[in-house]
């Protein structure tokens, strides 16, 4: 991890900010060392963009926003200043111009982002590998409708999850671009703890929810005393940012502070992550494009249980306290699932500038032979010819390898 | 599709009761509120599939509004005061602020002559029931059996396994000694209204289907009260479409399915008891949608966005206030419900921002 100074923000740039984005900024530069280059980049970029305009270049461009913020009644907002709490949050969600305020913070960022562009790393080919796991009622079901539309289906030699370890190896093996930094290389974001057997490469990132389970149950106790207000979610969700998880967490993400905020943020942003391994793949999936941005990505999903009668009416609580009925896997459930989550794993990286039309994606699953490949036009003269429909997990690697590295 | 539909329902038109036909009695409105359901997984090519009874039993006679749109907060408290209202609300997620108009039950017992007894709030939604409006009776079902079954696992009870005979009578024991510390507000509080509870209670959990839902217990809770008290007015919330909170589409689906075969079961009960029977509109809406597949919120998890996904529902009539069946395609608003829903009760709504809505018999 390499230390950089946190940007400096003058008192006079801080002043002509809009009200609404201060919380926001503070709780980046507050945590800056938590962030990861690819989030750090645009920040510092964006700052030195705004440092340098003309005085009325610069009210020009936040106009908008302060137009619509002095409409907004923000007379009862009480935004903390270190992060945006969920009150303020909630105050601001529930003005009739929230919509309209919206629409002019987008409006401001693609301006600002238009300008200052794109870094090498941002502009780098791409690969997400989403992969099901064995045991699922695959015969019953048409796989991915949507995204076929997209692709190719090619057959392989053998199911895919015979070779699943090794392209995933090959994958965290392969060279880094020069200059990155290793948590921009390969995550592996999966339901058991199938890949931990790769934990000494050094520039994979692997989070298992199996292996996450003492941090979750903690988070998902917590949550679960929330009682029903703002003020007492705001106090446990402070509570739950200065819980120290280091002793919950093992191997990478107990050392590197970044992975612990990143696994903090992510139980603490819902969708399911604390509650549903496949909810934790497909939400942490789209947190790490987001935020780390890494090359290479393998969602490994998995089966989750069927809830059962009573415990699921409190879905924080344990589920097997005082309950009698046993687990019981659900594929058919656990298959609905993931073919929807796929789905929104591909649509979060196409809707993310980095990732749209520079990424490669395979679907497979560990019982099929069948795969789909969706690839974007810069990839095609790189990909089997038309005729080509059967490949071997070998072919899989030297596309893989060379569409990464070549940057 | 929804012209298929609204041919299909002409051919029903000759099944529906004729004017004379109708007994003498009390008028009476049933409201059902649906959590976050999107067209995609109902009213559309592909989502028919999950609301057969809805699409194929109930659109034949109903009066059909495609596009009803909530042009609030997309959140479940300030949606259910909003159509309960007949105004837009901004209030708290929690429901710890009151409505600024109010509501449809203060209407009914102010101007209508309605007694708390004719006025029945069923919901799973605890906040929204904090400031429903005076006099009216609220039982929070799911809260019932949420605070049961929290008992029984935090070790607060006797009872020490999740079994269904331990959930029945730690609910029973609820019920009994302590159901407004839960948030229930009975002012109609009787023996004849305990009775009711409770056998709603019984029919839950010693019934041939072996229920355990939070939607089911509702369902029959709210079907005992009419049953034994025939109130004019009941509101009533389904809230297991929002497991999609969690991610879990099949769920979220199977919650789907779930709240459309309960819509038809209280169909046929109020077309088989003889208190409702040829006098009653029961009225169906989804809160909202969800929002789309590929939003930066996450799709069908959350219901956030400012999109004609999440914002544009739909809403079914049946009854008494259908003149015939037919698919209305102007768009209309959620906070049209309340002045319309008062007039069929000869009650001016006036402090509600929304129109009456002409195409019901008023």
């Amino acid at each position: 991890m390499r230390s950089e100074p946190r940007p400096v923000i003058g008192k006079e740039l801080l002043a002509k900010l809009p009200r609404t984005f201060l919380p926001v900024l503070n709780d980046y530069l507050r945590q800056w060392d938590l962030l990861f280059p690819a989030e750090r980049r645009p920040i510092r970029a964006t700052l030195d963009y705004l440092a340098q305009l003309a005085p009325a270049e610069f009210d020009a461009l936040v106009a908008p926003i302060k137009r619509v913020e002095s409409q907004m009644d923000l007379s009862g907002w009480r935004a903390g200043t270190e992060h945006l709490t969920i009150e303020a949050t909630s105050v601001l969600a529930r003005s009739p111009r929230y919509p309209e305020w919206r629409a002019e913070v987008a409006r401001l960022f693609e301006r600002i982002n238009a300008v200052i562009g794109e870094s090498p790393y941002a502009r780098s080919g791409k690969l997400i590998v989403s992969l099901l796991p064995a045991g699922l009622p695959l015969a019953t079901e048409p796989l991915w409708p949507r995204l076929a539309r997209h692709g190719r289906w090619f057959e392989l030699e053998r199911p895919f999850g015979e070779d699943g370890l090794r392209l995933v190896r090959a994958l965290a093996e392969r060279k880094p671009l020069e200059g990155s930094d290793p948590v921009e290389h390969t995550w592996v974001i999966e339901s058991e703890a199938r890949f931990a057997g790769l934990a000494d490469c050094p520039n994979l990132t692997v989070l298992s929810y199996e292996a996450l389970a003492p941090a979750r149950n903690q988070f998902r106790r917590r949550m679960n005393e929330i009682e029903k207000d703002l003020r007492s979610a705001d106090e446990t969700f402070d509570s739950l940012r200065n819980l120290k998880i280091e002793f919950l967490l093992s191997g990478p993400p107990e050392k590197d502070a970044r992975l612990r905020e990143f696994i903090r943020n992510l139980f603490l942003s819902g969708n399911g992550a604390v509650l549903f391994n496949n909810s934790f793949v497909q939400w942490g999936a789209h947190e790490a494009l987001r935020r780390a941005q890494p090359q290479a990505l393998v969602c490994a999903f998995g089966i989750r249980h069927k809830l059962k009668p009573f415990s699921s009416l409190v879905l924080f609580e344990d589920q097997n306290r005082a309950n009698p009925v046993p687990d019981t896997p659900d594929p058919a459930g656990s298959l609905a699932d993931i073919q929807v989550l796929c789905d929104y794993v591909y649509l979060g990286a196409q809707g993310l500038e980095s990732y749209r039309d520079r990424t490669l994606y395979l679907f497979a699953a560990a019982d099929s032979e069948m795969l789909l490949l969706i690839a974007p036009p810069a990839a095609g003269a790189k990909l089997p010819g038309r005729g080509v429909s059967r490949i071997k997990a070998d072919d899989l690697i030297q596309i893989a390898l060379p569409w990464l590295e070549a940057g | 599709m929804l012209r298929l539909g609204a041919l299909a329902a002409a051919d029903h038109v000759a099944a529906l009761p004729r004017p004379e036909d109708k007994p003498p009695g009390k008028r009476k409105v049933v409201i059902v509120t649906l959590g976050g359901i999107r067209r995609q997984e109902s009213f559309s090519l592909e989502g028919t599939a999950n609301i057969p009874h809805l699409y194929r039993d109930l659109l034949p006679k109903a009066l059909f509004y495609p596009y009803v749109m909530n042009e609030g907060v997309t959140a479940h408290v300030n949606t259910i005061s909003s159509i309960l209202t007949g105004a837009w609300q901004q209030l708290d997620d929690w429901g710890k602020q009151a409505p600024r108009q109010p509501t449809l039950f203060w209407y009914l017992q102010k101007h209508a002559g309605l007694s708390p007894i004719d006025t029945w709030v069923v919901t799973s939604n605890k906040a929204v029931t904090r400031n429903i409006g005076l006099g009216t009776n609220v039982i929070l079902s799911k809260q019932l059996m949420v605070e049961a079954v929290e008992r029984i696992i935090l070790g607060q009870s006797r009872r020490r396994m999740l079994t269904r005979d331990n959930v029945y009578e730690e609910m029973k024991a609820i019920v009994l000694a302590e159901y407004e510390r839960i948030g229930w507000a009975v002012p109609s509080m009787n023996p004849l209204v305990m009775d009711a509870l409770l056998a709603g209670l019984t029919e839950f959990f010693t019934g041939p289907e072996g229920l355990t839902g939070g939607d089911e217990l509702t369902f029959v809770m709210a079907r005992e009260v009419m049953r034994r008290l025939a109130p004019a007015c009941v509101v009533m919330n389904f809230s297991g479409v929002e497991v999609a909170h969690s991610g879990t589409y099949s769920l979220h689906l199977a919650g789907i399915r779930n709240e459309d075969e309960l819509c038809y079961k209280l169909w046929q009960f109020l077309e088989s008891d003889s208190n409702y029977k040829g006098r009653t509109t029961l009225v169906i809406l989804p809160e909202f949608g969800r929002d789309p597949d590929g939003s930066t919120t996450n799709g069908f998890f959350n219901h956030r966005t400012d999109t004609k996904v999440c914002r544009l529902s739909w809403m079914m009539v049946l009854g008494e206030a259908v003149r015939e069946p037919r698919v209305e395609e102007r768009l209309v608003r959620q906070i049209d419900v309340v002045p319309t829903v008062g007039t069929l009760f000869g009650v001016d709504a006036r402090q509600a921002e929304g129109r009456r809505l002409d195409e019901f018999a008023l």
